[in-house]
C-alpha cells in the first residue's frame, strides 16, 4: 500500500527514539544487575523489551506503507553513573519520547492515517504507564531516601 | 552521567579537566578523547564545558552557540 511520505517520516522519527530507548534501558538494566539490584534489573529489562516490540510495530507499519524503516539512525544515550541518576535520565528520555509520539499522532491525524494513529496511541498508553512508574520511583527516593529505596530493589 | 559513551567520559571528568586548564573542545578531545569516535556527544560535551567555564571566575566570556546554525567542525575544534 502506497503510504503518505509525511507519515512515513514521522514514523521513522518515532522508530529512532525507540531504537535509542532499547539500548539505554538495556544497558541500565544490566548495570543494575551487575550491582545486585535484581528488581530494578527485571523492571528496566522488560521496559527495553517493550521498546523493542514497539519498534517492531513501527517497522512493520512503515514497510506496509511502502516506506523504508531507518534502523541505522540512533540518538544519543543518556547513561547514568549511579541508580538514582539512571532512573532520572530514563525519565528524561521517556518524557521526550512521549512528546515525539504525540507529535507523530497529530501528523497522522492531519494526514488522515487513522491506523498509524491507532498504533501510536497504543504505544503512547504503554509509555505513559512506564513514565508513571518512573515518577513513582523518583518520589519514593525523595520520601524514603535513596539508601532505603535501594534496599528494596535487591 | 556519561557524556561520551565511546570513550567512557563523564561530566565530572570534563569539569575536572576544566579545573586543570581545559578551555576548548579541542582541549577536551586531546585530554579525554571526547567525541573522537561517533561524535554524537559533541553538543552535550560542549554544553557541559560551557557550564563548567561559566562557573569559573577567571573566564570572562564564553562563546554561545546559536542552536539554529549547524555546527562547523572547524569551529568546534579550533
Amino acid at each position: 500500500m502506497r503510504g503518505n511520505t509525511v507519515v512515513i517520516a514521522a514514523l521513522n522519527k518515532v522508530l529512532t527514539r525507540k531504537l535509542t530507548a532499547i539500548n539505554q534501558y538495556f544497558l541500565h538494566a544490566r548495570m543494575f544487575k551487575n550491582w545486585g539490584f535484581a528488581t530494578l534489573n527485571s523492571k528496566i529489562y522488560k521496559a527495553s523489551i517493550e521498546e523493542m516490540k514497539h519498534a517492531d510495530d513501527v517497522i512493520e507499519r512503515i514497510l506496509l506503507l511502502d516506506g523504508l524503516p531507518n534502523l541505522q539512525e540512533l540518538g544519543k544515550l543518556y547513561i547514568g553513573e549511579e541508580p538514582a541518576e539512571m532512573l532520572k535520565l530514563d525519565d528524561k528520555l521517556q518524557t521526550e519520547d512521549i512528546r515525539h509520539i504525540r507529535d507523530a499522532i497529530s501528523v497522522c491525524e492531519t494526514e488522515h492515517d487513522f491506523v498509524s494513529r491507532q498504533m501510536l496511541a497504543k504505544i503512547l498508553e504503554q509509555q505513559e504507564e512506564h513514565q508513571d512508574w518512573l515518577d513513582t520511583q523518583r518520589s519514593l527516593i525523595e520520601t524514603i531516601g535513596v539508601e532505603n529505596y535501594l534496599q528494596q530493589q535487591l | 552521567m556519561y557524556v561520551c559513551l565511546c570513550e567512557g567520559v563523564t561530566d565530572k571528568e570534563i569539569e575536572k579537566a576544566v579545573d586543570q586548564g581545559a578551555r576548548t573542545m579541542r582541549d577536551l578531545r586531546r585530554n579525554l578523547c571526547v567525541g573522537s569516535q561517533c561524535g554524537k556527544c559533541t553538543c552535550h560535551a560542549r554544553d557541559v564545558l560551557h557550564e563548567a567555564l561559566q562557573a569559573r571566575p577567571d573566564v570572562i566570556e564564553v562563546p554561545i552557540r546559536d542552536a539554529s546554525i549547524p555546527m562547523d567542525a572547524e569551529v568546534i575544534y579550533s
